[in-house]
């Protein structure tokens, strides 16, 4: 399931939805919600403003599933993710792999949340509590982690 | 015969150029790369940005990889989603 909205969304009904998709193939559901954040400790955020590509961010999200599909064994995958302006706390992206087991289901929600990161067409603007206003860099560490999961060999924990 | 491309920019790109789409004329297929050249060539503030990224008909491209008439180029700053 994908979904990119500016409301917000109801993570818990999401995983119950994922639940009841998979039925008693999966024993293990691993979520992962992001949140927005201060930018920095003493420069508190406002609101993060998200802009997105109608269409490719759609189409890459949900390649981004279908690979992690192919790379563990997952029975199911939910991509959330908000556009718009956002208030500080507010929920911005929700990621949920079902798995029969826990490994599968760790290692495919981490591997779409690190892809969303570096892949799909989002770009955030943050406007801080002073005033000051600027588009968010790409973190070294984003790319970093992204090429780590392509170095990786896959090893579905039930093959 | 299409002899255009239609030019989209995101985020800052878009606040450099001035505009979030545009029809660009093609005279003969090219690479990303050469486009990109051109690009910071007819829009100096582009400077800004240091790293331009590209996608055609929505899907991310290499700078090597070949533009033709009637694609949909998308110009944008490494992404920041999540």
């Amino acid at each position: 399931m994908i979904i990119v909205q500016e409301a917000d969304f109801d993570g818990a009904a999401l995983a119950r939805t994922l639940r009841e998709q998979v039925g008693g193939l999966a024993g293990a559901i691993v979520t992962f919600t992001g949140h927005v954040r201060d930018y920095a400790p003493d420069e508190p955020t406002q609101t993060l403003t998200l802009e997105h590509y109608p269409g490719m961010c759609e189409r890459e999200l949900e390649d981004i599933a279908a690979t992690a599909r192919r790379r563990w064994n997952l029975a199911g995958t939910v991509i959330a993710h908000r556009v718009g302006t956002l208030h500080r706390e507010a929920q911005i992206v929700f990621v949920a792999a079902a798995s029969a087991h826990r490994g599968d289901a760790f290692r495919g929600c981490e591997y779409m949340i690190d892809a969303l990161k570096t892949r799909a067409p989002f770009w955030k603007r943050e406007t801080l509590t002073s005033g000051k206003q600027f588009w968010v860099e790409q973190r070294q560490t984003d790319e970093d982690r992204t090429q780590s999961w392509n170095n990786e060999k896959t090893l579905k924990e039930t093959p | 015969m299409n002899t255009t491309i239609d030019l989209l920019y995101f985020a800052r790109v878009a606040e450099l150029v001035g505009k979030r789409s545009e029809a660009w004329p093609l005279a003969a297929d090219t690479t990303g790369e050469h486009l990109l050249a051109e690009l910071r060539a007819r829009y100096p503030r582009l400077a800004q940005a240091q790293r331009l990224r590209l996608a055609i008909n929505q899907e991310h491209a290499a700078p090597a990889a070949r533009v033709q008439a009637g694609d949909e180029v998308a110009i944008f700053e490494p992404v920041t989603g999540g």
